[in-house]
């Protein structure tokens, strides 16, 4: 229910998804060499496929969303992938929509920038704390990162949903509501992948 | 785990025939048209013609149902979730407690219709658009439209990997599951998990550090090279302005209010 469908919202909020999805993918592919291509795919094709992966939650079975993990694993480079993923995945799987892949784009690329960011600046602190190790700082970090940027694009398809109508409010709660408890496995996927690379592959993770 | 989107690319009908550049092209206006459509019965009349692609295109009706199914278990909720409300806002049909129920009227239940039936029409569109032709001559015609080099490249390698990814990953699977491993609701299992995809993306990096070279070491720069070439006769044409003719004759009728019947129905 994160990527939203075809007819839902307003027209105007799909509009403004693909201006700000195109601005940040020229952005991003600006950056982008064509030596990165292949490690970038590989990167979206398990993203895409992880995505698939149901986890047993209480009654509701939950799915991976990993946009946090994108962003601190590529930096601005995960804008370009979590396109290709949501398109991809209209495409193969009829998940989402065709005019809503800027709008889902927008909620799912925009919090992975933000954790990114936390990520970054996180890991760069220079904080003497007892678990001050760049490890330790990875993960909480990882955490703090993954987690929110689930939490960000709930409250984005919240209040997009919201404001194309008040009879959505109810799908907004239900959405929200059901979403909540991958927040904790997201946040707990991410810290653990990243100390878990900062352990056996450290050139992995995103340095720019 | 992952079906063919282009499992019936081999079979010969006019879609089929149709320049995959101008098909795309000329489908991806259509859904546009019909999604930002707010008329019941022109919906209607979208779903129609969408139908009529999908006949003329032979594939299979059984193939499209069984995708369609799991799009309609996404959208059928706002059937029971629109109409009925828990502002005090309609009719109050129901108490529990201190939270009341109540039904929005029938124009909530029209507003649903139309939400669903767009959404069902853009996805059996997208069959007769992408579902014709060969996945890598897709890929090639998005080249012709002149997508971003980067972006089609991209869609290229990860179309290509998605399949080899979830082979890997169900092989992962056995093995946890050949050693006694079950799903639950707790810290293990989101921590096993978490480290088998973990695995699984140190092992697909070092395979595309691999492949990489392999590709440059063969010459390769960042360009398509298929044999297919497109050429565009005029029956490609005529086929696209049908298409966009009906596409932008849906918005004229809904300016027009031809067949508005209904009533322009839902809260806009």
């Amino acid at each position: 229910m994160v990527h939203i469908s075809d007819g839902i919202l307003a027209p105007w909020l799909l509009g403004s998804g693909w201006v700000i999805t195109v601005a940040i993918l020229a952005y991003a592919l600006s950056k982008m060499k064509i030596d990165d291509v292949p490690k970038l795919s590989v990167i979206t094709a398990a993203v895409f496929v992880a995505s698939l992966i149901h986890i047993q939650f209480g009654p509701t079975s939950v799915h991976f969303i990993l946009n946090g993990f994108a962003g601190v694993m590529l930096g601005v480079l995960a804008y370009p992938c979590i396109f290709i993923a949501l398109t991809m995945q209209f495409f193969l799987f009829q998940h989402g929509g065709l005019t809503t892949i800027g709008i889902n784009t927008v909620n799912i690329g925009v919090p992975a920038l933000v954790s990114y960011l936390i990520f970054r600046t996180g890991t760069g602190l220079s904080i003497r704390t007892k678990v001050g190790n760049t490890k330790h700082r990875m993960v909480l970090f990882g955490a703090i990162g993954g987690g929110l940027a689930v939490m960000l694009s709930l409250a984005f398809v919240a209040v997009e949903l919201i404001t194309t109508g008040e009879q959505f409010l109810e799908t907004a709660v239900l959405v929200v509501g059901t979403h909540i408890p991958i927040i904790a496995v997201e946040a707990i996927f991410t810290g653990v992948i990243v100390g878990f690379f900062a352990t056996v592959a450290p050139d992995l993770i995103h340095k720019r | 785990m992952i079906s063919e989107i282009d499992r019936y690319a081999g079979l010969s009908s006019p879609i089929h025939r149709w320049d995959p550049r101008l098909r795309i092209i000329s489908i991806i206006a259509l859904i546009f048209s019909i999604v930002l459509l707010y008329d019941l019965s022109l919906i209607v009349i979208s779903t129609i013609f969408a139908i009529i692609l999908v006949y003329i295109s032979k594939i299979p009706f059984s193939f499209i149902l069984k995708r369609l199914k799991l799009v309609f278990l996404f959208v059928l909720p706002f059937f029971i979730i629109i109409p009925f409300t828990f502002t005090y806002t309609g009719v109050v049909i129901a108490h529990f407690g201190e939270i009341a129920v109540s039904y929005r009227g029938d124009e909530s239940v029209l507003f649903a219709a139309m939400i669903v039936l767009k959404a069902l029409t853009a996805v059996m569109l997208i069959f007769p658009m992408i579902g014709t032709s060969r996945i890598d001559i897709t890929i090639k015609a998005l080249e012709g439209l002149h997508l971003p080099n980067q972006l089609v490249q991209m869609f290229a390698f990860t179309y290509r990997y998605i399949f080899v990814l979830s082979d890997e990953f169900t092989r992962t699977e056995r093995s946890l599951a050949s050693r006694g491993f079950k799903r639950r609701t707790d810290m293990y299992t989101i921590v096993t998990i978490s480290k088998s995809i973990a695995m699984l993306f140190v092992k697909s990096y070092e395979r595309a550090d691999r492949v990489f070279y392999a590709m440059r070491s063969k010459g390769y720069s960042g360009k398509i090279a298929t044999l297919h070439e497109f050429n565009t006769r005029r029956q490609d044409w005529i086929n696209t302005v049908v298409v966009l003719v009906f596409a932008i004759f849906l918005h004229v009728a809904a300016a027009l209010e031809i067949f508005s019947t209904f009533g322009r129905s839902g809260g806009f």
